[in-house]
C-alpha cells in the first residue's frame, strides 16, 4: 500500500509522462473502464487545461501556427515547464522561451518575440493600479532640481522590442482585422510600450529616443543622465515633447526629488 | 452569522437562494442589468491579480450582491508542502472583498516539483482524512475563518481506500470543524461512475454542517462520467437537488459553468430552476 506522497508522485508520473506503473496496480478495475482508461481520463483533463490556459493567453501565436501545432507546444511546454503554482495564471510566463529552444519553432525567428509581447499584455492586464502622476507637485519642484528627479513607470507597463515588425503581425491577427494582412518579416523592427488605459491593454509605438529615456527611468536613473542616454539613442529628442506624452498619459505615475521632497 | 455591512457595499451574508458562479464574459453585463439574483461566487484565483479591470468589475458586483470566494488551486491534500503564498493572496482577496463564505476542495493538486492544477482524488485511508484534517486547519487559522470543504467527481477510485467517501467527508468536517460544500452533481457523477446509491451518500452527510450546495452539467461521452461544468444540470441532478433539499433542508444553491460558456440569460434560467426548488422547499416548511 502506497503512502500518500508516493500515491501523488506516482499519479503525476502516470498523467504528464504516460510511466502508469505502479498507479495502474493500485486502481480499482471495472465498471466499464479499466485503469489505463480512467488515468487518461485525469491527463485528457490536465492537458486540457493546460491548452485552454495558454491559447487565452497566445491568441495570436495560436492564430499564426494553427491548433494543431499550438497543441503541441502547449503540450510540450506543459512537460517541459512544470506549472509551480496553484494559479494557472502564473503558468505561462516562459512559454516564448520553449517556443525558441523548440526545434518544430525553430523557422518562425518572431514567434517568441510575440509570445513575449503576447505575455505582457497579459501582465499588464492584472498589474496593480496607481493614480496618476501628481502634477501640481511636479510643478512646485525647483527649476535646478529637475536633472536630478526619478521617475517611477506605471505598474501596468512593459516594454517590449523585437527585430520583427511584432505591432503588425500583432494588429493584422486580432480577431474582426480586415485588411492587408501581408506583413514583410524585413520591415523593420519594433519599440513598443504596452500600457493599460481604462482597463484594456494599448501597444504604442516608442522612438529610439523614448525608448532609451524610458528604459533608464525603469532603471532608476536620473532624469538629466536619461536624457543624456536617449539623445544617444536619437540625438533630437525633446525632454518636454516626452515628459508631455507620458506624464499626463499615466507612463509616468511617480517621481522623488533626492533633494527634497517625494510623492 | 454577523453582517459585516460596509459604506456603499452590499451584507456579506449568502442568502438562501439561487445564485451563479460569475465568469469574466458576463461581467460587464451582469453590472449593466443587475439580474435579481440571490448572490454570485468567483474562483478566487482569478482574482489573485493586483488591479485592473477583473477588481473593478468585482467591486461594482460585490457593491450589488453578496459574494462567495471558491478555490480552485490550494489542493489542500496534497502532499507536499502547504502552499503559504498561495494562501496570502487568498487572505489578502477575503480582506478586500469580504466574502460571505470561501470554500476549496476535498482534494489534491501537486507533488512538490510540479502542481497538476486539477482536482485529484485522495484515497479515503486514515492516513489522508489525517493528512487533510491537518491542512484545512493550518489554512482555516491562518484565515481566521471557517472554510467549506466541497466534495469532487472522480474518475478512478483507489483499492487501498478503507473509508467511503461520505463517511470520509462527514469526518473531515467532524474533525477540522470545516462546513461543507456539498456538489451534488459531483455525488451522481460518482454514484454512476463508481457504483454506489447516491441516497447513501445523503443520509451520512451532516445537515448541519452543510452551507452551500453547487450543481453543474457533466458529460457523458467519455469511458465515465465527466465533471466539465460545460452543460446544463441533467434531469437526475435536479432530482437528486429535490431529495437533497428535502432530507437535509434548504441552502444557497450556485449554477457554475465553465466550459462553452452560455449566455448570461441561459445561465439566470438555470438559477431560476434552482431557485423555483428552494421556494417550494419554503412553501412546504410554512
Amino acid at each position: 500500500m502506497p503512502s500518500l506522497p508516493e500515491l501523488q508522485a506516482a499519479f503525476a508520473r502516470a498523467v504528464i509522462e504516460r510511466d502508469e506503473r505502479p498507479l495502474a496496480d493500485w486502481i480499482v478495475a471495472g465498471r466499464g473502464a479499466d485503469a489505463q482508461a480512467r488515468i487518461g481520463v485525469y491527463r485528457n483533463n490536465v492537458f486540457w487545461n493546460y491548452r485552454k490556459t495558454l491559447d487565452e493567453v497566445y491568441p495570436v501565436v495560436l492564430a499564426l501556427v494553427g491548433k494543431a501545432f499550438f497543441n503541441r507546444a502547449a503540450d510540450t511546454y506543459a512537460r517541459r515547464y512544470p506549472s509551480r503554482s496553484g494559479d494557472l495564471s502564473d503558468f505561462g510566463g516562459k512559454f516564448g522561451e520553449c517556443l525558441a529552444g523548440w526545434p518544430p519553432a525553430a523557422q518562425l525567428a518572431y514567434l517568441t518575440d510575440i509570445a513575449r509581447l503576447e505575455w505582457a499584455v497579459e501582465c499588464v492586464f492584472h498589474a496593480a493600479d496607481a493614480a496618476l502622476l501628481d502634477l501640481h507637485a511636479l510643478a512646485a519642484v525647483p527649476q535646478q532640481d529637475l536633472p536630478s528627479l526619478h521617475f517611477g513607470l506605471h505598474p501596468a507597463t512593459h516594454i517590449v522590442c523585437s527585430p520583427y515588425p511584432i505591432l503588425r503581425i500583432w494588429k493584422v491577427n486580432q480577431p474582426g482585422f480586415s485588411g492587408n494582412q501581408k506583413v514583410l518579416l524585413d520591415e523593420g523592427g519594433d519599440a513598443l510600450l504596452v500600457i493599460r488605459r481604462g482597463g484594456s491593454v494599448e501597444l504604442e509605438r516608442l522612438s529610439p529616443g523614448e525608448l532609451a529615456l524610458l528604459q533608464a527611468l525603469a532603471a532608476d536613473l536620473p532624469l538629466a543622465q536619461a536624457h543624456a542616454r536617449a539623445r544617444e539613442a536619437e540625438p533630437d529628442i525633446d525632454l518636454a515633447t516626452f515628459l508631455q506624452r507620458h506624464v499626463p498619459g499615466g507612463t509616468l505615475v511617480a517621481f522623488r526629488n533626492d533633494k527634497g521632497s517625494t510623492t | 452569522m454577523p453582517e459585516a455591512k460596509r459604506e456603499g457595499r452590499g451584507p456579506a451574508a449568502i442568502p438562501i437562494r439561487a445564485g451563479i458562479g460569475l465568469r469574466a464574459p458576463h461581467a460587464r453585463e451582469m453590472i449593466d442589468s443587475r439580474p435579481d439574483i440571490g448572490w454570485v461566487e468567483v474562483h478566487s484565483e482569478n482574482y489573485f491579480g493586483e488591479g485592473g479591470q477583473p477588481h473593478h468589475f468585482l467591486e461594482r458586483i460585490r457593491a450589488d450582491y453578496p459574494l462567495s470566494l471558491h478555490g480552485v488551486g490550494l489542493g489542500l491534500g496534497s502532499a507536499a508542502p502547504l502552499d503559504l503564498d498561495h494562501l496570502r493572496k487568498l487572505a489578502r482577496l477575503i480582506r478586500r472583498y469580504d466574502p460571505g463564505l470561501v470554500s476549496e476542495h476535498l482534494c489534491w493538486s501537486a507533488t512538490a516539483g510540479r502542481h497538476l492544477n486539477d482536482l485529484l482524488p485522495l484515497p479515503y485511508t486514515e492516513e489522508a482524512l489525517a493528512h487533510v484534517c491537518a491542512r484545512i486547519d493550518e489554512a482555516q487559522n491562518t484565515l481566521g475563518r471557517r472554510l467549506l470543504i466541497e466534495n469532487i467527481s472522480s474518475y478512478l477510485q483507489f483499492r487501498h481506500s478503507t473509508i467511503p467517501e461520505w463517511e470520509f467527508l462527514a469526518e473531515v468536517s467532524r474533525r477540522s470543524g470545516c462546513a461543507i460544500l456539498l456538489d451534488v452533481n459531483n455525488i451522481y457523477v460518482n454514484a454512476v461512475n463508481h457504483g454506489f446509491d447516491p441516497l447513501a451518500y445523503l443520509a451520512a452527510v451532516p445537515a448541519a454542517a452543510v452551507q452551500e450546495i453547487h450543481l453543474a452539467g457533466f458529460d457523458d461521452s467519455g469511458p465515465c462520467l465527466i465533471d466539465t461544468h460545460g452543460a446544463p444540470v441533467a434531469d437526475e441532478v435536479w432530482s437528486l437537488y429535490r431529495e437533497t433539499i428535502a432530507r437535509l433542508g434548504p441552502y444557497p444553491s450556485l449554477i457554475e459553468w465553465d466550459t462553452d460558456i452560455p449566455s448570461l440569460a441561459v445561465l439566470l434560467a438555470e438559477a431560476a430552476k434552482a431557485a423555483q426548488v428552494l421556494e417550494e422547499a419554503h412553501a412546504l416548511a410554512a
